[in-house]
């Protein structure tokens, strides 16, 4: 039996709520398994599903995307338009067959550390089961490039 | 060719202890563009600064990444320790290898190799980081205060004592607001009016307060510093140059029976009034939906009798444009609507009163001239009921907060009919006694034990008429058994709520609201006068239910705030912003319906004879806020954000 | 007298008395099946119109070539009901206005072709409102349900097989109406978010986006499916969109011309099922 599997996962956050919520996990010491890797944008309405795509042709073999709950955007509104864009996008990755486990979105404010630090958990053990992502891996070899670094 | 400088901070043992330095030095140092990577045990401290400023003289560097702590906690000493050694600040990024790495991971390689993938990508991105330079936009030293209430007032006396301009708009016909309504205040019980009175006839007299009562705000455009306001003077049909407030009109006005705003409808007042006797300004208005000649046609009896000629059937409403820097919005409160709480016979029974209503009976300026007297018959109550949280703290009637003042009130209420009928009786159910402030709980106190405040700890159930009493029945719950009370007055402590149409006025002005309609503050402890909009500031009881001290310290709180704004000439912005790309904008208009701010305008692109060639979206730097909304939405990929521009974001997630 | 017959006088008439500058409507294929989309001018030349139950394509997007209602008169053009919507949704997108479109309207019911009432594409709101409720209540397509049934793997493979047929000819996006974009984000290389390269990854984040592109703006006219040469079904992505919004912001594209983007307008109570 080879080391058990570790995904990689790309995180896509506004930078004032879940990426201080993630500051605030470090801060407080908490625990989480090292498999995501987070990029900062000022908003969710930034997160364009692009980012997305580019992620899984990195090699990811999983997806977050997180912002402030709906009501507390500092933009007033930037999530609720995010959380448009994600409707109709998750609904055409699931038709498309990328599975559900593999891209995630959830809202954690500033102040949930502990959330924060339980997500990836949860999120890490449940691509850690499902494996590499390796149909999309498949079609990333087919370009010629490699999947994970 | 880039030439990136790469700063691997210990933090001491924070990072170090989990992550290999060592490593990830090695790492960036063979990595493209990377011209110097090294280590250090703390960056931040003045000797690290010194390195990385020598560093980017040095080798001239074109961009740094300092992987360290969170960009939340030491970017800015980051880029301005650049900006020091003449390197543009936003070419300067920080990797957060602490917070979101050695401190949440157990094992050191895999940390290690996180670290690796982080400052990767953030040497990617910041390749393709762009020289930004703060935006900066001049200020309006003119403040625009919505509300003439204590709030309103104490915000634009203390503005413009300062030297400030300020502008103070109430709608109603007079300043005053509901502080004015009150009789006595708690804990002091100084007389509203003695206080009130001079604060708004300081207001109205000082030469730097602008003030248009019976007006409205109609449209905010603008930002900070810059704000476009449109007010509307509603028509008053009197004309305030000419009246000299003689009152003749008042008492020539035939519709006389017309319910009283401000004695919460317990007197009548005429068409042609002056809101009350001690009015700021003392001129009166006519009321055009009871007024006879706007009717019927036919009347005009004050304009016959008015020796000055000052009456004007013909006004209409003004529009008035100001331009403005900052906004004070103290628009107040309302009373709860009583018709939620048919159990206790609110409407239903003529001396089943609200606590306003209450202030009125017992205040020397009110329709009883301060004697508390039944609306019914005008005979002396001998026992009282006073009910709390009549609407406060039941999620069930849709009200879960505390109104915070009722406390204080129902006290002050019981001992003022202490005061005036010394043989009567007081009943008053509380949930709590909420007696927090200085000198607070001492009046509470002296109410029970020296004026007689019978309180019962306990909900009222049920309220009917029996023998021309009131009858209450309740629960003491801490004596568990249940209470009937007959009185002969009750009064209701009815919530405090926001003005019925705070929601259009949030909108309005671009702030956000709860979902009761109260403004919503930056933050609750940390920001709690200021908005999420920058330069809209909030006083008084629109944000919360509040007492006076406290309406009043938030109104000076705001009025520093404003004061330090005129402080400058010029205000200086992060430049993250949203900018277009005329020659592939279709004018679609998504980003124009996205954007929350109203940044983003139609423009008109021209043949160089003026002919319309098309239209395109074009931000305005100055009310864009960078949150990258519109950038999303761009089809196109027209519309990018500074900062955080589609190359940027693209190279650092190709770069993990 | 027929509806083929009706529409040309119709149309003649609209051109003789000045009140359109061109009529945009099918005339005669290659083949018997076939039509393709004619030009007309000359009063005299409405005889080449054809009006049956071969007349499918979606003609609108026809409207937006570079500078034909810049000087602001009027363009008649044969729609079904799919293309009035069409016509309401470049309108509220401001890629035209509706007062310069008279519409010739009709419907196709299996072999027949039904006229339509109206001039303006307002005039059928009553009739979309209609077909707004039908939509609601239509099964899923067929194959739309299978591919619900599959499990992600295999769907993911059914996609696969399908986009690497494909062979990045653009031709749907020449055919779609929606695709009116001056410059499309394929054709955007700084960066270059979706790989030109018509490998199966390409082919894949290519019909992704266009697939999102036109969430809520898709019609279901068929043309994007018609035009594709390797025939990969592509109304099945844009139809699983139109479902999705229907159903989530209750959204019929092209309802009428004040309808506000679905992508660019939101609710505060929208749905959020999947959302931690």
């Amino acid at each position: 039996m080879s080391e058990p599997f570790e995904p990689k996962i790309v995180a896509f956050v506004c930078t004032y709520c879940t990426y201080a919520g993630a500051d605030l996990a470090g801060t407080s010491r908490l625990k989480y398994p090292p498999n995501v890797r987070i990029v900062r944008l000022p908003c969710t309405g930034r997160i364009s599903p692009m980012f997305i795509l580019k992620a899984f042709q990195k090699g990811a073999d999983g997806v977050l995307v997180s912002g402030c709950h709906p009501g507390d955007c500092h933009f007033d509104h930037g999530n609720y338009h995010a959380r448009r864009r994600w409707t109709a996008f998750n609904a055409l990755l699931h038709f498309t067959g990328v599975p559900e486990e593999r891209v995630k979105f959830s809202w954690i404010s500033a102040a949930e550390g502990i959330k924060f630090a339980e997500l990836i958990d949860s999120i890490t053990e449940e691509i850690r089961q499902a494996g590499p992502f390796e149909q999309y891996h498949k079609l990333i070899a087919e370009t010629g490039s490699v999947a994970s670094v | 060719m880039a030439k990136i400088g790469v700063f691997v901070c210990h933090c001491g043992e924070n990072i170090a202890a989990k992550v290999d330095c060592t490593k990830l030095v090695a790492a960036m140092e063979g990595h493209p563009g990377v011209a110097i990577a090294h280590e250090y045990k703390y960056f931040c401290s003045e000797p690290g600064q010194e390195s990385i400023k020598k560093a980017v003289t040095e080798h001239g560097l074109t961009g740094v990444i300092v992987a360290a702590c969170s960009p939340r906690m030491h970017e800015a000493t980051f880029r301005t320790a650049c900006a020091e050694a003449g390197l543009n600040p936003y070419l300067c990024e920080i990797a957060n290898i602490r917070e979101q790495c050695s401190w949440v991971h157990n094992d050191g390689e895999q940390a290690t190799q996180k670290a690796i993938e982080i400052t990767r990508s953030l040497v990617e991105k910041v390749k393709r980081n762009n020289e930004l330079q703060p935006i900066e936009v001049p200020v309006t030293k003119r403040a625009l205060v919505i509300g003439g209430g204590i709030a309103g007032i104490q915000a634009a006396l203390d503005i413009a004592n300062a030297g400030g301009e300020v502008v103070l708009v109430e709608r109603e016909a007079s300043l005053g607001g509901h502080m004015a309504q009150l009789s006595e205040t708690f804990p002091t019980l100084d007389c509203s009016q003695c206080i009130m009175t001079p604060r708004m006839v300081e207001a109205a007299r000082h030469p730097k307060i602008k003030l248009l009562t019976y007006s409205e705000i109609e449209k905010v455009e603008g930002y900070i510093g810059n704000f476009n306001v449109t007010i509307r003077q509603k028509a008053r049909y009197v004309d305030m140059n000419l009246c000299t407030g003689c009152g003749e009109c008042i008492l020539k006005c035939p519709a006389k029976k017309i319910t009283g705003e401000f004695d919460c409808g317990l007197a009548n007042r005429t068409a042609i009034y002056t809101p009350f006797a001690q009015a700021v300004p003392n001129k009166p208005v006519i009321d055009s939906d009871n007024c006879i000649y706007f009717k019927n046609g036919k009347c005009k009896a004050c304009q016959r009798i008015c020796p000055t000629g000052a009456i004007n059937f013909e006004m209409e409403d003004e529009l008035v444009e100001l331009e403005i820097g900052a906004i004070v919005v103290a628009t107040g409160f309302q009373v709860q609507n009583t018709a939620l709480y048919g159990e206790y016979g609110y409407g239903r029974y003529p001396d089943v009163l609200t606590g306003l209503q209450f202030e009125r009976l017992a205040s020397a300026s009110g329709p009883t001239g301060g004697k508390i007297q039944r609306p019914s018959d005008g005979k002396e109550p001998e026992t009282v009921v006073f009910i709390q949280c009549a609407g406060s703290r039941d999620p069930s009637k849709g009200i879960a907060y505390c109104s915070k003042i009722c406390c204080m009130y129902t006290a002050k209420h019981a001992m003022l009919y202490a005061h005036k009928n010394h043989d009567g009786n007081t009943r008053i159910f509380y949930m709590d006694i909420r007696a927090a402030g200085k000198g607070y709980d001492e009046f509470t106190r002296r109410a029970i034990e020296e004026d007689g405040a019978g309180y019962v700890r306990g909900r009222v159930s049920k309220l009917w008429e029996e023998n021309g009493k009131l009858m209450v029945r309740g629960a003491d719950t801490l004596l568990g058994r249940p209470v009937e009370v007959a009185a002969d007055m009750v009064v209701l402590a009815t919530a405090m709520v926001p003005q019925p149409d705070s929601k259009e006025l949030g909108k309005t002005l671009g702030i956000g609201y709860d979902e009761y309609g109260f403004f919503n503050e930056a933050h609750l402890k940390l920001r709690p006068v200021e908005t999420a909009t920058a330069g809209i500031f909030l006083a008084g009881t629109c944000q919360s239910p509040k007492d006076i001290p406290d309406s009043v310290a938030q109104a000076s709180a705001c009025a520093s705030k404003v004061l330090a704004l005129f402080s400058r000439e010029k205000l200086e912005r992060e430049p993250i912003i949203a900018t277009n790309n005329e020659a592939t904008c279709s004018g679609c208009w998504g980003c124009v319906l996205a954007c929350p701010y109203n940044a983003i305008e139609k423009k008109d692109l021209t043949d160089r004879a003026g002919n319309l060639i098309r239209r395109v979206a074009s931000v305005n730097a100055g009310l864009c806020q960078g949150c990258g909304t519109c950038v999303t939405f761009c089809r196109s990929n027209s519309i990018d954000l500074a900062g955080f521009t589609e190359k940027q974001i693209f190279a650092a997630v190709m770069g993990l | 007298m027929s509806i083929q017959q009706q529409y040309r006088s119709r149309a003649k008439e609209l051109l003789q008395d000045g009140s359109v500058k061109m009529v945009i409507g099918y005339g005669e294929g290659t083949t018997a099946t076939r039509r393709r989309p004619i030009f007309i001018t000359n009063p005299d030349d409405t005889d080449r119109l054809v009006l049956d139950a071969a007349c499918k394509t979606n003609l609108a997007g026809y409207l937006l070539r570079e500078g034909l209602l810049a000087d602001q008169k009027s363009v008649a053009i044969f729609l079904s009901p799919s293309g009035v919507r069409t016509i309401n949704i470049l309108a509220s997108e401001s890629q035209l206005s509706s007062a310069q479109v008279v519409v010739l309207g009709f419907q196709i019911q299996g072999d027949t072709v039904k006229a339509l009432e109206g001039t303006k594409a307002s005039d059928f709101s009553p009739l979309i409102a209609k077909r707004k409720e039908k939509r609601k209540a239509q099964p899923s397509h067929e194959m739309t349900r299978k591919l619900e049934q599959m499990t992600p793997a295999e769907r993911f493979a059914f996609w696969e097989g399908e986009f690497s047929r494909c062979i990045k000819c653009y031709a749907c996006r020449a055919a779609c109406p929606m695709c009116w974009c001056r410059r499309c984000v394929v054709d955007n290389n700084q960066p270059q978010w979706v790989n030109t390269s018509s490998h199966t990854l390409g082919n894949l984040e290519w019909n992704l986006v266009r697939a999102f592109h036109l969430a809520g703006r898709c019609v279901e006219c068929g043309n994007c499916s018609e035009a594709c040469p390797v025939n990969i079904p592509l109304h099945l992505l844009n139809r699983r969109m139109t479902e999705e919004v229907l159903t989530a912001f209750d959204h019929y594209p092209g309802a009428d011309e004040h309808q506000e983007p679905v992508l660019a307008s939101f609710r505060k109570d929208d749905p959020e099922t999947f959302i931690l």
